[in-house]
């Protein structure tokens, strides 16, 4: 019975009211927990925007922006793939890299980028390995661009 | 008075090895309580991803996937032994080595190739004298594994597998119990193994259903669909598991450096006390010697 009044709890009007908690995962550390007003994830075909009383979400995430707004302020954060978990207001962001925009290393990216770009790729692992890249370094200069 | 000079130069030795084990110890507890940091915030993301998957199981049941994929015979296989760099941490490198040696036996006796890779240049060593073949040596592992280091050998291991250049892939490493208890083990990691991973998802299962029966059954949204981010997290699950082995190396190795150390000094104080009653029983039995030669001098003389 506890359950059925806790999930009418959790569906009812104040979920949209009540604040959003979002957290960075990497394999390596929490990148940071806090609440948000509202969080912008880069999923594998689109920004999603995610405010306060979503629906839960399981998500793949591609390379790209994660912004976050709290009280007028943004903040951006380049995000290396991974998953992202909407559930109770709670936003869940794993994956491999979350670096803060202004350390996002510009040095050589652009160099790069043009480098692989002219790289062959032949069979399909390579041509999955050079699309990879290329979504990657294409995301992380776009976002250091922006600043 | 030659053999009194003799022991306090040895005592004299002995003190100074203490001062060194005894500042080795404390860099090994320094390190370990970094290491264990770090092993503790990693924690939350395998829990995640272990939540995730469950939940995500719920909606699709057991979706097959060519990691899981069991081969056999198996032809050729692959070896990571993760040794430590250096020594004097007892023995640690002893037992992982121990233990690498009868997993490359056994899988040798099945018939199967072994590529041996070693991280460690204590492993490497041991292999080296033992003139066996080493197909890749890593030094750049040290007390602080970099996710990202060990991801680029997890995607090489991925592909080998998936290009069928191997058919499992071990790894020897010393499992963190707790701090009193790790052990060498060899663990299996490709093919992926499902109760491996059901144990490894337990205590993760086991914390949010004890929290609150609620959170079952989340009515998700799959964005691409269940069985697309399921497919892709089975990769990502075999490189954080990879990632733990390393973590779990990198603290156990700390932790018997320390326990080896803090043997080291406490023999050193024994041994320095031992010295310093033999040179006190020696001083004397010297000094009543001359006693006795002046006395007799003295009663020769009259």
């Amino acid at each position: 019975m506890a359950s059925q009044t806790e999930t009418a709890v959790a569906d009812g009007p104040g979920l949209t009211s009540r604040p959003l908690q979002c957290q960075v995962v990497t394999p390596e550390k929490t990148v940071f927990a806090k609440t948000v007003d509202f969080v912008a994830l880069p999923l594998f075909d689109g920004e999603l925007g995610v405010l306060p009383g979503r629906a839960p979400l399981l998500g793949r995430l591609g390379y790209g922006e994660l912004r976050i707004k709290v009280g007028g302020a943004s903040e951006s954060y380049f995000v290396d793939g991974g998953f992202a978990q909407v559930r109770d207001n709670v936003v869940t962001v794993l994956t491999n890299r979350a670096l803060p925009a202004a350390k996002i290393e510009t040095n050589g990216t652009a160099e790069r980028l043009d480098e692989i770009l002219k790289r062959p790729a032949v069979t399909d692992a390579e041509i999955a390995e050079k699309a990879k890249a290329v979504a990657q370094l294409r995301a992380m200069l776009h976002i250091s661009n922006k600043r | 008075m030659a053999k009194a000079r003799a022991i306090i130069k040895r005592r004299k030795a002995v003190d100074n090895i203490r001062k060194i084990t005894r500042t080795m110890e404390l860099i090994a507890t320094a390190r370990f309580r970094k290491a264990m940091d770090r092993a503790v915030e990693a924690e939350a993301y395998t829990k995640k991803i272990a939540e995730m998957a469950a939940d995500l199981g719920e909606s699709s049941p057991s979706t097959p996937h060519p990691l899981f994929e069991k081969r056999e015979p198996v032809k050729n296989s692959l070896l990571l032994v993760l040794s430590s760099n250096r020594g004097l941490a007892g023995g640690y490198n002893g037992n992982v080595l121990r233990a690498a040696m009868r997993d490359y036996q056994d899988l040798q006796a099945e018939g199967s190739t072994v590529d041996v890779e070693i991280s460690g240049k204590r492993g490497q060593n041991f292999w080296k004298y033992r003139k066996l073949p080493i197909s890749v040596g890593y030094l750049q592992f040290e007390d602080k594994p970099a996710f990202a280091e060990v991801e680029k050998l997890a995607e090489r291991y991925l592909a080998m597998f998936l290009e069928g250049k191997i058919d499992r892939m071990d790894v020897a490493y010393t499992r963190f119990v707790n701090t009193s208890r790790q052990e060498a083990v060899v663990r299996t990691l490709l093919p992926i193994q499902v109760d491996a991973a059901d144990a490894d998802a337990k205590p993760a299962d086991a914390a949010p259903a004890a929290g609150g029966p609620a959170r079952q059954r989340t009515p998700y949204e799959f964005l691409p669909d269940a069985e697309g981010i399921l497919q892709e997290m089975v990769p990502v699950s075999f490189k954080v598991r990879l990632f733990k082995c390393f973590l779990d190396a990198a603290v156990s190795e700390q932790i018997a450096r320390m326990v080896a150390m803090k043997g080291a000094s406490q023999n050193a104080d024994e041994l320095s006390k031992t010295l310093t009653r033999q040179y006190n029983r020696a001083r004397q039995s010297q000094i009543t010697g001359d006693l006795a030669d002046i006395v007799g001098a003295a009663t020769a003389l009259k």
